[in-house]
């Protein structure tokens, strides 16, 4: 160990030195001997220390950022939850269309073959080709006919406007598919604020949390009621609702 | 769908509001099919209710969750309005938490629908919003 040149050791500092080390103050000789030695390498170990103190500020700042875990324990999972829903939702609409398009089917096709089975004798009788009995016959055919179609475009209407309520999946998806995107978007900026604190300093990087429920506690539709008591599970819950109330 | 006086006017003039434009088209749809063909749209409660104080509306049809004004806001605003307090609203909604359906109806709704809902229902609450008022 050298001495640098030009440094000297007063009095006191041999004293002091003399006393850390009777009382045991291992650490506080060693930095008196450092800062003897080499005033500059104290400064320098400050520094290095204050910075390492920092570093760990920082570390802990993350654990303890519950944004954080709560994206990563509720959200997160809770998105995973909200786009199976989408997948089940719209494939339900998509069966129910095709349901409702593969009943139609058949129907639009006895029509067809009742007015093909009606046209021979229609087309006599258009002609003045037709005699008694086959009048007679084609009145119970077109009978028949007026019947089929009566009743089948009535059920044709009620399979078209099921195939009309089947696209309401998408306004419901939409939405869900909003709140995802707002779970993304927050957890891209969390991820910049990471980087950003480990690029600057210890500025804390809170993001404001976003509420779960917004403004009249709109929440948007429900994906797990029947885990939980505070929402209704259907038109008849509704309306048993508001008429035990009184409404 | 008639109430027994046949008060009911088919021409009453209606309002869709919802921000999906899918929404707006199926309870369109549903409405004509009804039989009610003068049927107005919007896309939020803060567009429906400029429309609401210019024009003679004599229903509402609202959606709850809209980005710029709610549909509870709105319906609240139409009762707050001494010009528009009278006009029936009727909620068609994916909120289905209880409080707020009683929140709805103490704020002056004349019928909750919960998504996804049928046509039946659709025509079973306006026969009730019209019975009752007619």
């Amino acid at each position: 160990m050298s001495v640098a040149t030009g440094v000297h050791v007063s009095l006191e500092e041999a004293k002091l030195l003399v006393e850390y080390l009777e009382t045991g103050q291992q650490e506080k000789a060693d930095e008196l001997i450092a800062e003897i030695q080499n005033p500059i390498n104290s400064e320098l170990f400050a520094e290095i220390g204050k910075l390492t103190r920092q570093l760990h500020d920082s570390l802990n700042n993350f654990q303890l950022d519950s944004r954080l875990n709560d994206l990563a324990t509720a959200d997160i999972p809770d998105a995973k939850e909200r786009l199976n829903y989408v997948i089940a939702r719209t494939e339900e609409a998509a069966n129910k269309t095709m349901d409702a398009v593969e009943s139609i089917f058949p129907v639009v096709d006895t029509i067809q073959k009742q007015i093909k089975a009606v046209n021979p004798l229609w087309q006599k009788l258009m002609h003045n080709k037709l005699d008694l009995p086959e009048f007679k016959s084609l009145c119970v055919d077109i009978d028949l006919l007026l019947k089929t179609t009566d009743k089948e475009s009535v059920r044709m209407h009620d399979l078209m406007t099921d195939v009309l309520m089947a696209q309401d999946f998408q306004d419901l998806t939409g939405q869900v598919i909003r709140k995802v995107i707002d779970l993304v978007r927050e957890v891209e900026d969390s991820l910049i604020g990471m980087l950003t604190a480990f690029g600057l300093s210890s500025e804390g990087s809170s993001e404001p949390s976003k509420p779960k429920v917004g403004d009249n506690l709109v929440e948007g539709p429900i994906v797990n009621a029947a885990q939980r008591d505070d929402v209704v599970a259907d038109q008849d819950d509704v309306d048993d609702l508001l008429s035990s109330l009184g409404f | 769908m008639f109430s027994p006086e046949g008060a009911l006017d088919k021409n009453m003039k209606v309002l869709v509001v919802d921000d999906f434009s899918t929404m707006r088209r199926i309870v369109k749809n549903l409405l004509r099919d009804l039989g009610f063909t003068n049927i107005s749209e919007a896309d939020d409660g803060s567009t429906a209710l400029p429309m609401l104080k210019e024009g003679s509306f004599d229903f509402v049809v609202t959606d709850w969750n809209m980005p710029g004004m709610q549909g509870i806001d709105l319906l609240k605003a139409i009762r707050a309005d001494a010009n528009l307090s009278h006009i029936p609203v009727l909620l068609i909604t994916a909120e289905a938490k209880k409080e707020q359906i009683v929140m709805a109806a103490q704020a002056g709704v004349n019928g909750y629908i919960v998504k996804p809902f049928t046509a039946a229902t659709l025509n079973a609450k306006l026969d009730k919003i019209f019975e009752r008022l007619g």
